[in-house]
This record gives structure tokens, C-alpha cells and sequence, in this order.
């Protein structure tokens, strides 16, 4: 039996109320327990902020398009190469790092759990594979449904158990986590060259539009009883004007259950952007985060953006060409049977750019007018809006208006007119750091019932201990300490192990895969459905019986099993 | 200063080797050679483990170091990687990589070259003796930029993807090259003595003379004159492009043919 006491903790854990308390952590086997045997190994954390293991919620670390990141910037991977020591493998890459390089920094940063934020199920295989080198964290996979045609075509007919029916069996086939949705039905149309407007147009040839893709799968969602809701990224991406398309899909999201949002919107500030086009760009955060307020059925994550060197890179591919027309530079470009597309450009995100610098102020404005925590997490969406270890920046940002306005200072002259930035006094606490961190994920991703994001008896012991006292500390002034702390844990523990110490890896590690499996009735198994096998041999390149992933890409995972009402 | 470098037989003489430190600037520090590793696949090895190493002289510079390495030198990759002066004499063949972001400095083959001989070069001189195989004298996969400066000659034949991404430097094959020479080339000079296929598609400058037949010819190039040009003199067409990519690359050539 491996035990580890935590002692002289000053813990923040917003899912069990605590706000700072200073006490002791008791871990057996890699779950907390209420106490141990005289004897276990000890960590004195000396009254340093002490937190659940961070969760990212939405994130681009595995599967094929990740890779093909790495493979189109050679530059990139020139960056930020450290070389084999002691356990760690060697990695390299700055926005698009080697799979240890990912699992690396996260865990450096105290970050236990991943969610990878959207994979195509016929690739789902590559995906799996990488989580299985990303020894750090445990790992999710959002499925993609954007453009999947047997779903338009339950859709279509208006069969909404069709529909629950199809996506349970994707699921377990391709051991995913929840429903994703980018661009819903443009990724289709982009498959014609095309693109939709907004929720209201129509998919070619499946004649359905967004909006019942949308409202079909949120429904389909909690029928299947899935742990997390639908997980969006709105139509028209980075586009200006495009707020209202995103406050209109807000609008058709009924309240459908109690426990958690029925809608995720993700990278919210890539769809906040007023003005008609790119010269008159403006900040339309206000009225966002007004429709997120007034919604306690929605929860959106920032997608913040931060300046320097990124690739962008996304399921959707229409979004992407356009982006390649701004920039002339390399473009990928890629489509996914009957499933999905994806797109690949890198970006450099520059103050002296006027649009950039609206963008920059939006992610932040959207934090800060969320007037609940639980409702807009940290995110940037890595790595489109910025790589991830840009994150203590981030906090500190959103904790401090004097550094706020110091990075405003530095910006393109005409940003004041555009933002409403420099208006908004609002400075985080603690707590609500630790909620748009962990406990805002957790309970969003459903996963507090497994015991993430809290520490809680019985909870998973993912901890993370900064070196940061919060009574000593006036986060608006010393911004620079605080970025300093979230940047490097003294203590990641990981399943009751320490991991990393000072920046340093000290264990080899293994994931474990969150997975669902929902189970449905006799007459809605797909694999019996004779219109579904029939179609499925008809059109996709592998057999149906070739397409399920096996359980020994997910060697150690954790399955959680539904019973669907149909 | 002489090095004289002599492979010695090795168990597994296929398995590559990683060779970056065989540049003048390694052999300054007389000492510093025996304390010089490279990877042999996944082991590393010291340098007079795989080499006989015979040293005369001193130097204070790099520009006065002449490197020779000797014997089985085909697997060898790498080899005057970033140097920056003197001179490498390799007595055989050579592996992949050679001279890659070479800044000065010589490299002379006696054999033939593998893949990527003078990637991403900056400056100095490389000539090969024999033939050089596929990217010669080009980009790295993905990287928007190849070779920026210096001189690549080659006496024998290319493989395909000569000059890719070419920015500048001048790139000299006296024999054929293969498919798509010159593809994406944006600047620098590239002749090619034989015949070659589908040259310089996506080009958006730079000069190409290519003195014998390109086959396939892209037919995004628009020819905008003749000239009487080379050695016997002869007639050659002038093509300007890539224009699918508004490309302002000029191409002379000694005879063509569209795809039929």
C-alpha cells in the first residue's frame, strides 16, 4: 500500500468549498483517503497554494491533425528542444511539441487531465496512440459529429433516437468522450466548396440546417445520459459580425439538465467579433457574455489568444481556407470521409496588428464580464489562440488590471476604440482562478463524479502544490510572482505519486482513457441496422467490422457506462 | 592541419551514422578529437571507435583545417553540418544530409552523394563528383526557404527535387536532373547542363537555363522570347512564371516538350 501525507496545505477546492484552509491531504493507492498510517511518506507544503490537478477542458495535443502540425512547421519543431534526462524523453517543438513535450509542460504547470478537443472517429486509432505517449495526464478524446451523414440523415428524417442511437455506437466504437460539434454542417458543405452562413442555412444535398443538427444532438445528448453536454464550436469562426450568429445558437439551447450545462461553446472569443469586415473589427464580448449570464444552461470556455507564434489548427476547413487567404502562408487541408474536415495554418499573432489586438482583449473581456466562474473557463484552445504554457500569463492577466493595462499600453494605437478592456475593473480571487481551472472543468466535463477536480475522500490524488503563499501575495501588484508560480509546480502529484518536482519529471507515468459506453435497447444497436451496416460498407474506405477501436489502444482507461432512455 | 579520417570495419556497417561533428571546427582543440562522439543508430560512440584518426599540424582556424575522410564513408550522415570554413575532402561516397546549413567553407566528394546534399546551405562551396540523389541543394520538408547562398556543383546527375525552394546561392548539375527541379524556387540561379522533367513549377523567381530538353513542360510558363545563347551557340526560348502562382521566374531552355 503506497501512502503519502500532504501536510500544511493551504488548499483551494471550490467543488468541496474550501477556500483556502490550511490541512492536511492523506493518499492511499492513489485516491485520498481521511487519513493514513503513521509512517507514509510525508510532503510538507508549507503553507503553499495547494489546488485539485488542473484539467483542461479543450485542447489540441493528439491524433492526426496534431501531427500534421508537426510535420508542416519544421520550424516549429526547431524550437524548444530539450534533450533526454534522467526520465524524461527528449522533445522538441514549441506550439505543436512531441507528445512527451505536452505531457512535459502540463504536468510542470500541475495539470493532470487533458481533453483532446476533437477527433475524427475513423482516425480515432492515432489519436489513442498518442495518448498512450502522453504518460502525465489522463486523457479524453471529444468525438467529432459535425458532418457525420448518417446523423444529417437521421436528422433529416427528424429521428432523434436514430440519432442518439448512431452517436452511442460511434462512441464506443472509437472510444470517445462527448460530442463534438465544429461548424456544424459547414464541414459538410465544405466538401462542395462550401461554407454556411450561420444556423439557418442548409446543408447541401442533406437539406438540414445547423441549428437542428445542433438542437438534435443536444437532445440526443442527454438521452444518452452522457457525462458531458455537446461540445461547440459555433458556425462562422472568426469572422466579423459573427456575434450574432453565436448568441443566436445560444438562444436555441434548452435548460435540460440539473447538474450541468446542456451547451459548451468553445473558444468563445474567435465568435465574438462585431463590425462587418476585418478594417472595422470591433469587441462584441459585452453582449456574449450578457446571453452566457442570463443562460445557466451554457458554459463557455475563453480561447483566449495570446501574442507570439501559434498554429491554428481545427476540424474546420472551410475557417481554415480563409485564414490561408489572409496569410499566403502553409496550408493544410484535409477531409474525413463521411465525418468531418480539418484545416492547419501557423500563425504569428503580432501587437502592431489591430485585429489581433481586438482578439487579444476579447478572450480577457469575456472572463471578466462572466460574472460566474463556472460558466467561462481558462482556455486558449490550444494551440490556436496560444500554446498552453502561456496559461500563468493568463491568470495573472485576468487577476491583475495594472498588468492589464501595462500589456494594453503596448498595443496598436487604435485597440482603445475598439475594446471595452480598458473599462472593466473586475480582479479574479483565488478561488475563481481554481474554478476556471479545475473545478469549472470538472464539473462541466461531468467527470467530478469520478473523482476529478476535487479532493474529496475518495477522489483521484491529482495535486498541485505552487510554490505561492495567497495571504502573502497581493496578486494585482505582484503579477510577476504569481505568473512565476503557475508556471512551475514545487509539487505535480499525479494518482497519489509525485511526478514532478520543480520542474523536473521524475516518474515515467501511464494515462488512463476516459471513455463512454452507452448502452442502448436491443432495437437501436447500429451494428443490426441493416440501412446503417448498408450505407456504412457502401460509402466508407474501411469495413464496419475493421472500424472499431481495440481495447488495447486504451491499456489502462476508465469507462463510464450509461444507460440511455430511448 | 590535416585530420585524416579512416573508417574502420564495423559489425553492422548498414546501420547510419550521425556525424555532425565531422566539421573543421571540432579539430581546432588537438585534444578535443578524442573526446568527440557520434551515434551510430541508437549507440554513441566515440569518434576512435569507428575512425582511424591521423592528425599533422595545427591550426588557429577553422579556414586552415583540411578534413579527409576516407573508406566507407556511405552511411555516414551530416558531414559538415553548419561548418563554416575549411575543407572537407571525402574520398568516397557520402551519406544524407551533407554540407546541410553549411555557412562557409568546401566540401569536396569524390563519389556520389545522398539525399539532401547542401540542405538549407548559407554559404561556401560543395562539389560532387558523382551523382547526388533525390533534394539536392533544397528545402527541408515543410520549411518555405531552401538554400540561401553559396555554390552547389554537381558533375554527374540529380535526383528529383533539385533546388527546391531555392533562395538564393547558384546550383550547377553537369548531367540530368530528375522530376520537378526548381519547384517553388523564389530566387538564386540554377543551371542544368542535361535534360530534366516538369521544371520549376510554383516558381516565383529566380533564373533557371536548362541546356537540355525539359520533358512534361508545366504549361504555366509563358514563353516571351528566343535568344541565341551557350556553347556551340544555339537557339533558346525564354519562359517567364510559374503564372498559376504570379510567379516573375525566368527560364531558358534548350528545347521542351508539353505533355502530349
Amino acid at each position: 500500500m503506497a501512502e503519502l501525507l500532504v501536510k500544511n496545505a493551504c488548499v483551494i477546492d471550490p467543488l468541496q468549498g474550501i477556500e483556502g484552509d490550511i490541512m492536511d491531504i492523506a493518499i492511499r493507492d492513489g485516491r485520498i483517503v481521511e487519513s493514513v498510517r503513521n509512517g507514509a511518506e510525508v510532503i510538507d507544503a508549507q503553507g503553499f497554494l495547494t489546488m485539485p490537478g488542473g484539467i483542461d477542458s479543450h485542447t489540441h495535443i493528439c491524433g492526426t491533425k496534431v501531427n500534421f502540425g508537426r510535420y508542416m512547421s519544421p520550424e516549429d519543431m526547431r524550437a524548444g528542444r530539450t534533450v533526454k534526462r534522467g526520465k524524461m524523453h527528449a522533445t522538441s517543438g514549441y506550439s505543436v511539441p512531441t507528445t512527451y513535450g505536452n505531457s512535459y509542460r502540463y504536468s510542470v504547470m500541475g495539470y493532470t487531465t487533458v481533453l483532446e478537443g476533437a477527433m475524427a472517429p475513423l482516425e480515432a486509432r492515432h489519436t489513442h496512440e498518442e495518448f498512450s505517449a502522453t504518460p502525465l495526464q489522463d486523457t479524453m478524446a471529444n468525438t467529432l459529429f459535425d458532418g457525420n451523414w448518417p446523423v444529417m440523415e437521421a436528422v433529416k428524417e427528424g429521428d432523434l433516437k436514430r440519432v442518439a442511437a448512431i452517436v452511442a455506437w460511434i462512441l464506443e466504437a472509437v472510444k470517445g468522450f462527448a460530442i463534438k460539434l465544429t461548424n456544424p454542417g459547414g464541414t459538410e458543405a465544405w466538401g462542395w466548396g462550401k461554407n454556411v452562413e450561420c444556423i439557418r442555412d442548409t446543408v447541401p444535398y442533406f437539406g438540414v440546417t445547423p441549428a437542428e443538427i445542433i438542437l438534435s444532438l443536444v437532445k440526443a445528448n442527454e438521452m444518452l445520459r452522457l457525462p458531458h453536454s455537446v461540445h461547440l464550436h459555433c458556425n462562422r469562426l472568426g469572422i466579423p459580425g459573427n456575434y450574432s450568429c453565436t448568441i443566436g445558437t445560444f438562444d436555441l439551447i434548452p435548460d435540460l439538465n440539473r447538474n450541468r450545462q446542456s451547451l459548451y461553446a468553445t473558444h468563445v472569443q474567435f465568435h465574438s467579433y462585431g463590425g462587418s469586415s476585418w478594417p472595422d473589427i470591433n469587441s462584441k464580448a459585452e453582449p456574449v457574455a450578457y446571453a452566457v449570464n442570463r443562460k445557466p444552461q451554457i458554459v463557455i470556455d475563453m480561447g483566449q489568444m495570446m501574442f507570439g507564434k501559434t498554429t491554428t489548427m481545427t476540424a474546420d476547413g472551410p475557417m481554415e481556407f480563409n485564414l490561408y487567404r489572409l496569410y499566403h502562408n502553409k496550408w493544410s487541408n484535409h477531409d474525413v470521409e463521411l465525418e468531418t474536415t480539418s484545416g492547419i495554418i501557423p500563425v504569428l499573432y503580432r501587437r502592431k496588428n489591430l485585429v489581433n489586438c481586438v482578439m487579444w482583449s476579447i478572450g480577457l473581456e469575456l472572463a471578466l464580464l462572466v460574472k460566474n466562474p463556472w460558466q467561462c473557463l481558462l482556455s486558449t484552445d490550444n494551440p490556436n489562440g496560444a500554446p498552453f504554457v502561456k496559461y500563468p500569463e493568463i491568470i495573472a492577466l485576468l487577476m491583475s488590471r495594472p498588468y492589464r493595462e501595462k500589456e494594453f499600453a503596448t498595443l496598436h494605437p487604435h485597440t482603445g476604440s475598439r475594446v471595452l478592456l480598458p473599462s472593466i475593473d473586475r480582479e479574479l480571487d483565488w478561488n475563481e482562478i481554481a474554478v476556471m481551472t479545475r473545478a469549472g472543468q470538472s464539473r462541466a466535463l461531468g467527470i467530478d463524479r469520478i473523482g476529478k477536480g476535487h479532493l474529496r475522500a475518495g477522489a483521484e490524488a491529482d495535486i498541485a502544490i505552487y510554490p505561492l503563499r495567497i495571504g502573502d501575495t497581493d496578486p494585482s501588484r505582484e503579477y510577476e510572482k504569481v505568473i512565476g508560480a503557475f508556471r512551475k509546480t514545487m509539487w505535480t502529484i499525479k494518482r497519489g505519486r509525485v511526478v514532478a518536482r520543480d520542474g523536473e519529471i521524475l516518474v515515467e507515468g501511464k494515462n488512463a482513457t476516459i471513455w463512454v459506453r452507452p448502452t442502448v435497447p436491443e432495437p437501436y444497436r447500429m451494428e443490426q441496422d441493416p440501412d446503417f451496416v448498408r450505407n456504412f460498407e457502401r460509402y466508407y474506405t474501411v469495413r464496419m467490422s475493421n472500424y472499431p477501436v481495440q481495447h488495447h489502444y486504451i491499456p489502462r482507461n476508465i469507462c463510464i457506462e450509461t444507460e440511455a432512455v430511448l | 592541419m590535416k585530420v585524416v579520417l579512416t573508417t574502420k570495419p564495423r559489425k553492422n556497417p548498414r546501420i547510419p551514422v550521425e556525424a555532425e561533428l565531422l566539421i573543421p571546427e571540432s579539430f581546432l582543440d588537438p585534444s578535443g578529437a578524442e573526446e568527440l562522439t557520434v551515434w551510430e543508430g541508437n549507440r554513441e560512440r566515440g569518434l576512435s571507435d569507428l575512425f582511424d584518426i591521423h592528425v599533422e599540424g595545427g591550426a588557429e582556424k577553422a579556414e586552415e583545417v583540411q578534413l579527409v575522410v576516407r573508406g566507407d564513408t556511405g552511411t555516414l550522415k551530416r558531414v559538415g553540418e553548419r561548418m563554416t570554413g575549411g575543407r572537407i575532402l571525402i574520398e568516397g561516397d557520402i551519406g544524407m544530409h551533407c554540407g546541410n546549413l553549411m555557412k562557409g567553407g568546401t566540401i569536396e566528394i569524390a563519389g556520389n552523394a545522398d539525399a539532401w546534399l547542401g540542405r538549407e546551405m548559407l554559404g561556401g562551396e560543395i562539389r560532387c563528383r558523382g551523382n547526388a540523389n533525390h533534394y539536392l541543394a533544397s528545402g527541408y520538408r515543410g520549411e518555405k526557404f531552401g538554400m540561401k547562398g553559396g555554390v552547389v556543383e554537381v558533375f554527374g546527375n540529380a535526383g528529383d527535387y533539385t533546388a527546391e525552394y531555392l533562395s538564393g546561392g547558384k546550383v550547377i548539375v553537369h548531367g540530368n536532373a530528375g522530376d520537378l527541379p526548381g519547384i517553388e524556387m523564389a530566387a538564386g540561379t540554377l543551371v542544368i547542363m542535361g535534360d530534366c522533367r516538369r521544371a520549376c513549377g510554383n516558381m516565383t523567381g529566380g533564373e533557371v537555363y536548362i541546356h537540355g530538353t525539359v520533358h512534361q513542360m508545366l504549361p504555366t510558363f509563358r514563353k516571351v522570347g528566343e535568344k541565341v545563347m551557350g556553347e556551340p551557340p544555339a537557339p533558346y526560348s525564354i519562359f517567364t512564371g510559374d503564372i498559376a502562382n504570379r510567379g516573375k521566374g525566368t527560364i531558358f531552355i534548350r528545347n521542351y516538350q508539353y505533355l502530349l
